[in-house]
C-alpha cells in the first residue's frame, strides 16, 4: 500500500468513527479490527501486532504531570 | 490583533522589521464623477494575487489599473513559506533577484511527538533543480518586491492606494465599479474586472455569489517574535510537547530574526483571552526554553487563525474573474493559500491577454476557470488532509493521531501520514484545453499535457536568452510570456517547415519562441532529452504559464498551427487546420 491509500484508507476509518460518535467507536474499531484478524489469517503475525500495539501505549499516550 | 502597547508581563514588543512606506490618495481626471478613461482591465486589490496580474498582464503588453483599499503594503502575520512553482512563475514576472536575495531557502523539517523526533521530511530536490523547494519571506516582502516591479512597469500599471471598491454593477461588455477615497468617491468602468480583493472579497459580495465548503473548529494562534539565532530554516513541528502538553506547536524562520509560531488551542479555551499577551507569552518562553534558544527575544504580532477550506463553483462570471483568496480559502497547513493564488494569477494573465489583443475568444477565459477550479478542488483535498492531521476535527480523528505519532517512533511504515504534505505543482488533467489537441500517447518518461515543465539544466550551446552568460542556464528558464516550442533534433537543426514557425506566429501577434535541443552536442543536453523520452524529432508545446499543451514524436508546422488554433479557439480565424 503506498503512502496515498494509506492516506485514503486512514482518513475513511476516522470519517466512520465521527459518524457512529464516541461512545460506538471503540465498538467500530474492535468490529474493524475483528475483521482485520480475519483477513490477515496469521495467528503469529497477529500477536505481534496486538503486542506492538500494546507497547509502550501508557508511555505514548498516557496523562503527564505538568 | 497586533497589541503594541506592553503586556502586563512586562515583556515590551518589538516592530516588525520591516517600514512600510505610506501612499496618499489620488483622483483621475473625472467627468460627472466617472473616470474619464474607460480602462481595459480594472483588477481590485493589490495583494500577491493582485500584484502578480497586473504584471503578468503588463509583460504581456496590457495595461491595467490596479485599485488597492490600503495605503501600503500588508501588516501582521501571513503567508511566509513561497514554494518553488511560485518562484518560476516570479521569474516569469521579473521578479525573482528580489525573492533570493531576502528569502530563506529550505528544503525539509522535523517533527516530534512529546520528547521524541517521529519524522524527517524532505521536499522534492535534486540535482536537476535551480531554484529551492520552498522560500521563507513575509507577505510585506512578498508584496514589496512585487511593488517595486509593478513600478517598473508604471507606464503599464496604474496603481490607485487608499482606493476601495465599495460596489459593482455587471454589464455584458464590461463592468462599472463604484470606488471610495479619502479625496472623494468616482466611478470607473472597465471591460474586465478582476478581482483579487482577498478571503472577504467586496466584489463576491457585491455579486452575490458565496464559498461554500468546511469551516473548521480548530483554532491556531499566530506569534512572530524577534529573535537571533543559527537554527537553521526548516519546519518544525511539535505534537503534544512538553512545554505546551495537549497542543501542537509549529515553528518557521523569516528573515531578519523573525520567527513564526503557531500553536493550536484546547477546545474550552477562549479565543479572546487566549490572544492575550499574559496568555501568549508564557507559552512562547517555555517553548523557546523547550528547544535550548537562550537569546532574548521579543513578540511582534498576535493574531488568531481558523482554517477554512472554501472556494467559489465558477471563478468567470461574465466580465468578472475571481483570484486568490477572494476565489478560495485554503487551509495554511501544506502553505497552498499565496501560493494557489500566484498559479491562478499565471493561468489568467496570459489568456486574458489573448483575449484582449483578439488573438482568443474570451471561450479562453472558461478554460481559467475550468483549470483554476479544479487545482482549488485538489488544492482543498491536501489542504484539507494536513489541517485534519494539525488541527483534528472531531475525536475520531484525535484518536487516530494519537496512535500515529505513538506507533511512529517505533514503525517506521506509518509515519508517511504525519507529513505535512506541502504545496506541490498540479497538473491540468483532463483540462479542455490538453483535450482539445491530439499528443503522441507513447511517451515513456517527461512532463504529460497538462504537467508543468520539469526543471533540467540545459546544455552549454542551448540559446538561453535570459541566462546572462548563456551558462548555467535552466530549462524553465527559456519560458517568457510567450508559448515554447522545445523541438529535441540531432546534428541541431530544424525541420524546414518548423524554422518558418517563429516568424509566422509573431506575424499573427502569438509571442512565440521555438527551441532547439540537440541530444548529440553534450551530457545535459543528452539527459534532458531522455528524461523527457524525446527521440530525434520530438517536440514539446509550453503554453506561456508552463505547462505543457502537447507533445508530439514527431511534429509537423501544421500540428503546432492547429494546436494554438484549438486553444486560442481561433479555428475559423485563419483556418488552422492548415
Ligand atoms: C497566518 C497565516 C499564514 C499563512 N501562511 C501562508 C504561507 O506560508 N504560504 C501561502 O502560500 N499562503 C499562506 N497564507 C495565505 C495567504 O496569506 C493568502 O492566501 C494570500 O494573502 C492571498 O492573497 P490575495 O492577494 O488573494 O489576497 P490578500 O493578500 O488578502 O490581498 C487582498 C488585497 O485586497 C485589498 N482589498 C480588500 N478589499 C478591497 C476593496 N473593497 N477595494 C480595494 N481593495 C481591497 C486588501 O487591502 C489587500 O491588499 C497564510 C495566511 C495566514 C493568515
Amino acid at each position: 500500500m503506498n503512502a496515498e491509500d494509506l492516506d485514503t484508507v486512514y482518513t475513511d476509518l476516522c470519517r466512520a468513527m465521527t459518524a457512529v460518535g464516541e461512545a460506538q467507536a471503540p465498538i467500530l474499531l474492535a468490529r474493524f479490527a475483528l475483521l482485520a484478524i480475519v483477513e490477515i489469517a496469521d495467528a503469529g503475525r497477529l500477536r505481534r501486532l496486538i503486542a506492538a500495539a500494546a507497547e509502550d501505549l501508557a508511555e505514548a499516550t498516557g496523562k503527564r504531570e505538568s | 490583533m497586533a497589541d503594541a502597547s506592553a503586556p502586563r508581563t512586562g515583556r515590551a514588543f518589538a516592530p516588525y522589521p520591516f517600514v512600510p512606506e505610506r501612499f496618499p490618495a489620488a483622483l483621475p481626471p473625472l467627468r460627472d464623477g466617472v473616470d474619464r478613461s474607460r480602462h481595459r482591465v480594472a483588477i481590485v486589490g493589490a495583494g500577491p494575487v493582485g500584484y502578480c496580474v497586473a504584471i503578468g498582464l503588463a509583460v504581456q503588453g496590457i495595461d491595467s489599473v490596479l485599485i488597492e483599499a490600503d495605503d501600503s503594503v500588508c501588516a501582521g502575520s501571513r503567508a511566509i513559506c513561497i514554494s518553488r512553482r511560485s518562484l518560476e512563475i516570479i521569474d516569469r514576472l521579473g521578479a525573482l533577484p528580489g525573492f533570493l536575495a531576502t528569502g530563506l531557502p529550505w528544503t525539509g523539517g522535523r517533527s516530534f511527538y512529546r520528547e521524541r523526533e517521529v519524522l524527517r521530511f524532505t521536499m522534492p530536490n535534486d540535482a536537476n533543480q535551480r531554484l529551492p523547494p520552498m522560500l521563507n519571506l513575509a507577505q510585506y516582502h512578498i508584496e514589496q518586491i512585487l511593488l517595486e516591479r509593478a513600478r517598473e512597469l508604471s507606464d503599464r500599471i496604474d496603481l490607485r492606494w487608499q482606493t476601495r471598491l465599495t460596489g459593482l454593477e455587471p454589464h455584458a461588455d464590461g463592468v462599472r465599479a463604484r470606488l471610495a477615497t479619502p479625496l472623494g468617491d468616482y466611478a470607473l468602468e472597465a471591460d474586465w474586472l478582476v478581482a483579487t480583493d482577498g478571503g472577504r472579497s467586496v466584489v463576491r459580495e457585491s455579486l452575490g455569489l458565496a464559498l461554500t465548503g468546511t469551516n473548521y473548529e480548530g483554532r491556531y494562534v499566530i506569534v512572530d517574535v524577534a529573535m537571533p539565532s543559527d537554527r537553521p530554516t526548516e519546519r518544525l513541528a511539535f505534537f503534544d510537547p512538553p512545554c505546551n502538553p495537549g497542543s501542537t506547536v509549529l515553528v518557521h524562520k523569516q528573515p531578519q530574526d523573525v520567527w513564526r509560531i503557531d500553536y493550536q488551542l484546547r477546545r474550552d479555551e477562549d479565543a479572546e483571552a487566549a490572544v492575550r499577551p499574559e496568555n501568549v507569552l508564557p507559552r512562547v518562553e517555555s517553548l523557546l526554553a523547550m528547544i535550548g534558544e537562550t537569546a532574548a527575544w521579543a513578540p511582534i504580532w498576535i493574531s488568531l487563525y481558523r482554517a477554512n477550506a472554501l472556494t467559489l463553483e465558477r471563478y468567470r462570471h461574465g466580465r468578472v474573474l475571481f483570484a486568490g483568496d477572494a476565489a478560495h480559502l485554503v487551509p495554511i497547513f501544506g502553505v497552498r493559500g499565496a501560493n494557489s493564488g500566484i498559479d491562478d494569477a499565471d493561468n489568467l494573465a496570459w489568456k486574458l491577454a489573448a483575449v484582449l489583443q483578439g488573438l482568443a475568444t474570451d471561450r479562453l477565459l472558461d478554460s481559467y476557470s475550468e483549470e483554476r477550479v479544479a487545482a482549488a478542488k485538489e488544492n482543498l483535498r491536501h489542504g484539507t488532509k494536513s489541517t485534519e492531521f494539525m488541527a483534528p476535527p472531531s475525536f475520531a480523528f484525535e484518536w487516530m493521531r494519537t496512535a500515529v505519532l505513538g506507533l511512529a517512533v517505533r514503525h517506521e511504515s506509518v509515519r508517511s501520514l504525519i507529513n505535512p504534505r506541502q504545496t506541490s505543482p498540479i497538473a491540468y488533467t483532463g483540462s479542455s484545453l490538453s483535450r482539445a489537441v491530439e499528443s503522441s500517447a507513447d511517451f515513456a518518461a517527461g512532463p504529460a499535457p497538462g504537467s508543468v515543465l520539469v526543471e533540467a539544466p540545459l546544455g552549454p550551446r542551448t540559446p538561453s536568452p535570459r541566462a546572462a552568460d548563456g551558462h548555467g542556464a535552466y530549462l524553465t528558464q527559456l519560458l517568457g510570456s510567450h508559448f515554447t516550442l522545445l523541438h529535441f533534433s540531432k546534428g541541431g537543426t530544424l525541420p524546414a517547415d518548423l524554422g518558418g514557425l517563429d516568424a509566422e506566429m509573431r506575424g499573427l501577434g502569438i509571442r512565440w519562441h521555438t527551441v532547439l535541443i540537440d541530444p548529440g552536442t553534450d551530457d545535459a543536453s543528452a539527459t534532458l532529452a531522455a528524461r523527457y523520452d524525446a527521440a530525434n524529432g520530438a517536440s514539446y508545446l509550453v503554453r506561456p504559464d508552463g505547462h505543457v499543451l502537447a507533445r508530439w514524436r514527431r511534429c509537423a508546422a501544421k500540428d503546432v498551427r492547429l494546436a494554438v488554433a484549438r486553444v486560442l479557439d481561433r479555428i475559423g480565424a485563419h483556418g488552422g487546420g492548415g
